[in-house]
C-alpha cells in the first residue's frame, strides 16, 4: 500500500510488522516498532510508477509466526542464512554501494547455505536528480544505516512456505557473441568473446553495443542479467551493477522494442500470483518510461539492484508465501 | 540410490532439467559449475550431497521435482 507518512506511523503504533520504503526525509521520522525500511523515491504502485517525496510504500507482513530483524556489516553478511528460521523467508535491504552490498553481491551465488534459505529484497537508493543517501532501517531499533545491511528474518507456520520469483523481460541471441570473463569481479578490463581475449570496453565501442541492455548468463534456465554502470574509455574499464564470474558464459540482450509492453506480456506468461513483497529496478523504471504505468499484481519500490537469493538486475523480484 | 544416478547425471549437465522453483534452478545452476571446475569423485559427491540436503529441506513443495528428475 502506497500511504502517507501519518498513516504508517499509526500502523507502526498498532504494532504491525511492516516493510517500508521511503525517501530519507520521511524515514527518518518513523517511530520505533516492528519495521525495517529502505530509501527510495521511486515506486511502481497498485496506480503505476512514480516519484515521491511525501508516499512511503508500505508491505504488511501478516502471516509470521515469528520475526526477528538484525543488521550486517561487510564482515558477517553472510552469516545471514545462519540467523534465519528453518522455515521463513528472509527479507534483505543493502544500501547502494555500500561494502556490505558490494560482498553480498560477490559471495552469495557461491555460497552453499544460501539456496537454502529463501531470501528476497533490494538495494537502497535515492533521487538521481538531487542525490541522497541510500539507508537501510532497522526499526526495532530505531536505526538507520548508509553501511550497513538490515535484514527481517520471518519464521513460518508449518503450512506455509515461501516463495521467490523473478520477471525478466530480456533475452538473448544463441548465435550472439559468447563473453566470458577472467574472474569474478564488478570491474572489467579483459575478456573473452568467442575465446578471443580483447579489452571489453574496446568490444563494446567497436560494435556499438547499447549498454542499457544488460548481459545476460543462463542459470538452468534462468536468465540473470547484469547491468552496466560506465563505460570508461579513457581507463578501458567497463564498471558493473553486480559482478560478473568466471566460468559462465554471457550475452548481450537482445533489444527491447517497447518495455511496458514486454512487460505486460511477461506478466501474463507469469500467471497468477498473490506477492506480499515485489520491487522492480530502476534501470526498467527509467529506460521503460513507467511512470503512470502499473505491473499488476506487482507493486513495490522501485531500487537500485533486486535480490533473489542473490543480486540481480534489471529484473522484477517478488515472493509469495504458499501453502 | 536411484535418485543418486539422476543427480550426478543432472550435475554432470548429461541431462537437462528445468525446475519452477528459482532456488532448485539456480543450485542446479552453481553445482554444475562447481564440477565443472573440479570434477573430481570428492565434489561430485559434495554436489550430490547438496542437492538431497535441498530436497529434503523442501521435500513438501518439491514433490513434482523429484517425481521429473527420477523419470530423466
Amino acid at each position: 500500500m502506497f500511504i502517507s507518512l501519518e498513516e504508517t506511523k499509526k500502523l507502526i503504533a498498532e504494532g504491525r510488522l511492516l516493510h517500508i520504503a521511503g525517501e530519507e526525509k520521511l524515514m527518518e521520522q518513523l517511530p520505533r516498532g516492528n519495521w525495517i525500511g529502505g530509501t527510495t523515491p521511486y515506486f511502481i504502485t497498485e496506480d503505476g510508477g512514480i516519484t515521491s517525496s511525501d508516499k512511503l510504500y508500505v508491505n504488511e507482513i501478516d502471516f509470521a509466526a515469528d520475526f526477528k530483524a538484525a543488521i550486517y556489516d561487510k564482515d558477517n553478511i553472510m552469516n545471514i542464512t545462519k540467523d534465519a528460521y528453518q522455515n521463513g523467508v528472509t527479507l534483505l535491504i543493502l544500501p547502494f554501494a555500500s561494502e556490505v552490498a558490494v560482498d553480498f553481491s560477490k559471495e552469495a551465488p557461491n555460497s552453499e547455505e544460501l539456496l537454502l534459505t529463501p531470501i528476497v529484497g533490494w538495494i537502497s537508493g535515492f533521487n538521481l536528480e538531487t542525490g541522497g543517501t541510500a539507508k537501510a532501517y532497522n526499526g526495532t531499533m530505531g536505526a538507520g544505516y548508509n553501511n550497513k545491511a538490515v535484514a527481517l528474518h520471518i519464521g513460518l507456520p508449518d503450512n506455509k512456505f515461501a516463495s521467490i520469483g523473478i520477471i525478466n523481460i530480456f533475452k538473448y541471441n544463441e548465435n550472439s557473441d559468447k563473453i566470458e570473463f577472467f574472474e569474478d569481479s564488478l570491474s572489467v578490463e579483459k575478456c573473452l568473446v568467442n575465446g578471443r581475449e580483447v579489452n571489453f570496453e574496446e568490444y563494446i565501442t567497436k560494435n556499438n553495443i547499447d549498454t542499457k541492455l544488460p548481459l545476460i548468463s543462463d542459470y538452468n534456465s534462468v536468465l540473470v542479467n547484469i547491468s552496466i554502470k560506465s563505460v570508461s574509455k579513457e581507463n578501458h574499464t567497463v564498471e558493473l551493477y553486480a559482478p560478473v564470474f568466471a566460468g559462465r558464459e554471457y550475452r548481450f540482450a537482445n533489444p527491447v522494442e517497447d518495455y511496458h509492453d514486454s512487460f505486460v506480456k511477461c506478466l501474463k506468461d507469469a500467471g497468477s500470483s498473490n506477492p506480499f513483497f515485489s520491487c522492480n529496478c530502476i534501470l526498467n523504471y527509467l529506460y521503460g518510461d513507467f511512470e503512470g504505468k502499473p505491473t499488476k499484481p506487482y507493486a513495490g519500490p522501485v531500487t537500485f539492484g533486486e535480490v533473489a537469493y542473490q543480486l540481480l538486475n534489471q529484473t522484477l523480484v517478488y515472493a509469495e508465501i504458499i501453502e | 540410490m536411484e535418485l543418486d544416478s539422476k543427480f550426478e547425471k543432472l550435475i554432470k549437465g548429461e541431462v537437462q532439467y528445468k525446475s519452477a522453483n528459482l532456488g532448485c534452478n539456480l543450485l542446479i545452476s552453481r553445482l554444475q559449475r562447481k564440477y565443472d571446475q573440479d570434477s573430481s569423485q570428492e565434489v561430485l559427491n559434495s554436489c550430490i550431497q547438496e542437492l538431497k540436503t535441498f530436497f529434503e529441506k523442501y521435500k513438501v513443495i518439491s514433490a513434482k521435482d523429484l517425481e521429473e528428475i527420477a523419470k530423466l
